[in-house]
């Protein structure tokens, strides 16, 4: 090793003035040569040596027993030496890996991009937040020539690189249905299918599909076992589950769809969300859906991302920054 | 090039990895190695022997001088009649092992040795050629 | 958190007693002792879940692949002691209505 010949006369002298004084200066000395072993990736067997030659050195009739233990110690330091390099390939592996995930997320982003569009009369919030570098939750609003407007909220099981692969086939599958099957019932009966065909069988997504039609404040929504999201009632002041039964997709190709109706009023808000926001623990206690509520309640008297914002940031914080699982939080807002 | 004769070691007991490991050692100090690098040998001819030793009904490891004008060195060839590596490729790679944490295994080998050779056909056994020289 | 699996062999139906946690760390143990048991044909596999508190949806995913292995088998799943929090897992995802399942495991004569 060429690069320790330079060291070991340093690491010599700071042995000496160390035998002699016992300061904290060699120590100080010993701790900066051990940065630059480290840099320059030499295996403890050899500053093991290093040490045997110093010694040998500055104690040319060292005992016998002395130079056996030294000679022990370098043989047992051989194979944490090869396991330390390879520690160092892994690394290395492992930070091409990350790259390589890092494009794929930002492909997702692109092949995945929706907008928010903006409707009057309605207050759009939206935030989708991946637990790991790609995103399984999955939302998208198409606006139909009518000018109704379709919300589609997702959640493929599991986290990581398989959901994100299977939300990019769900994507398509949307986007070739034609405009008018729009209804929230057709448009899960035609995805289930696509599903049920194209995935592993203990794979699944939920889905909650809801249509908005401004010209009469309605709302038209079909759930393919979806966490049930919120409805406001601003008159009474009073949240509620939306409930909509069905079954997920992928699982039965022959399920029907219900579909449910309700008309918005003034003030009236529609929540919308996937279980990583219902699914939030606090240490290794979950928080009750009555939390959920309370924390969205506190906010809701915001613009609609501003709203949805907060709440993200207040179950961030509640899981000491670190999610579990992905958060998606959508609010849709009657303003007259 | 001038070869000593060649040293072998039968390998059929965990006993015998520790024959393997001396007469290594022997030969690759009259090779004029090193302490450290000695250790290193001593360890690569134990990963190799415990393969032989694990997986195979049995096998030898054999040691020669090497000595031509350039430099000297130790050959260690290991060959057993052992069911054979089908993925050699999955066998070298980092993080792979069978039989032990980091740092086992036949990447090991290879970062302790200089050279290093593996020939493997299914059914009929492996030959692992590993050449160290002295620094 | 662990999974603890105990299985019980009686003729031609075997219990499967979960105590734990189910999810993406414990479901592949999961996976394996219940394909294995809904491949014999019109063997009848019920699994008590009385001590899961927590299951997430890799658990459900598989629930639904020894489902769907059941019906090329003609075997037969049962889930029995769930749970509300598990309950209602099963709920929301509408699967409730296409798995069998009892709440209580005594009192019943199936």
């Amino acid at each position: 090793m060429e690069t320790l010949k330079p060291d070991a006369a340093n690491y010599q002298s700071l042995l000496k003035h160390y035998i002699a004084t016992q300061d904290e200066h060699s120590l100080y000395g010993a701790e900066q040569i051990t940065k630059q072993f480290i840099k320059n990736n030499i295996p403890p067997e050899e500053i093991v040596n290093l040490h045997i030659q110093a010694m040998a050195a500055l104690y040319p009739d060292l005992p016998e027993y002395f130079r056996h233990s030294m000679k022990f110690l370098l043989e047992t330091m051989i194979s944490y030496g090869i396991a330390h390099q390879e520690y160092h390939t892994l690394r290395e592996q492992q930070s091409e890996l990350k790259s390589e995930i890092a494009v794929a997320a930002n492909m997702q982003d692109t092949l995945l991009a929706t907008t928010k569009p903006a409707i009057d009369g309605l207050d759009i919030g939206v935030v989708s937040v991946p637990a790991h570098q790609m995103n399984g939750d999955y939302h998208h609003f198409v606006t139909g020539e009518d000018g109704s407007l379709g919300i589609a909220v997702a959640d493929v099981i599991g986290k990581g690189i398989p959901a994100a692969l299977c939300m990019s086939m769900i994507k398509y599958s949307m986007d070739s249905l034609p405009e008018r099957t729009m209804r929230p019932q057709t448009i899960l009966k035609n995805l289930n299918r696509v599903v049920e065909r194209n995935v592993e069988s203990s794979m699944f997504i939920t889905m909650f599909y809801a249509q908005y039609l401004p010209a009469d404040g309605k709302i038209r929504y079909s759930s393919a076992g979806h966490e049930p999201g919120f409805y406001y009632n601003a008159r009474e002041n009073r949240f509620e589950e939306i409930k909509a039964k069905g079954l997920v997709l992928g699982v039965d190709p022959d399920t029907d769809y219900r579909q449910y109706e309700r008309v918005l009023h003034q003030g009236d808000m529609v929540i919308l969300l996937t279980d990583g926001v219902t699914e939030c623990r606090q240490g290794d206690r979950f928080i009750e859906s009555e939390e959920v509520l309370d924390v969205i309640a506190r906010f809701s008297h915001l613009q609609a991302q501003d709203m949805v914002d907060k709440v993200y940031k207040h179950f961030e914080r509640l899981q000491n920054f670190r999610l579990r699982d992905d958060f998606t939080l959508i609010v849709l807002k009657k303003e007259v | 090039m001038t070869m000593d004769l060649q040293s072998c070691v039968t390998i059929e007991k965990e006993w015998d990895i520790v024959k393997a490991r001396q007469l290594g050692r022997e030969v690759a100090q009259k090779a004029g190695f090193g302490t450290v690098d000695q250790a290193r040998i001593a360890t690569a001819i134990s990963e190799l022997a415990r393969n032989i030793y694990l997986y195979t009904d049995g096998g030898k490891l054999c040691f020669e001088i090497i000595d031509n004008v350039e430099q000297k060195g130790i050959s260690m060839l290991s060959v057993d009649n052992g069911p054979g590596i089908e993925d050699i490729s999955q066998v070298m790679e980092d993080g792979y092992s069978t039989s032990g944490g980091l740092g086992a295994g036949l990447p090991g080998v290879k970062r302790l040795v200089d050279q290093f050779d593996i020939q493997s056909e299914k059914g009929k056994g492996t030959e692992i050629r590993a050449v160290k020289w002295v620094r | 958190m662990d999974l603890a699996i105990d299985v019980i062999d009686e003729n031609k139906k075997t219990i499967v007693k979960l105590s734990g946690e189910i999810d993406a760390y414990t479901a592949p143990q999961l996976k394996e002792k219940l394909l294995q048991l809904t491949k014999i044909e019109e063997h009848k596999t019920i699994v008590d879940l009385e001590n899961v508190g927590y299951m997430d949806s890799t658990g459900l995913g598989i629930f639904i692949s020894a489902l769907k292995s059941t019906k090329e088998n003609n075997s037969s799943i049962r889930l029995v002691n769930l749970q509300d929090r598990v309950l209602r897992v099963f709920q929301i995802t509408g699967l409730d209505e296409i798995f069998t399942i009892h709440t209580a495991i005594r009192g019943g004569n199936e």
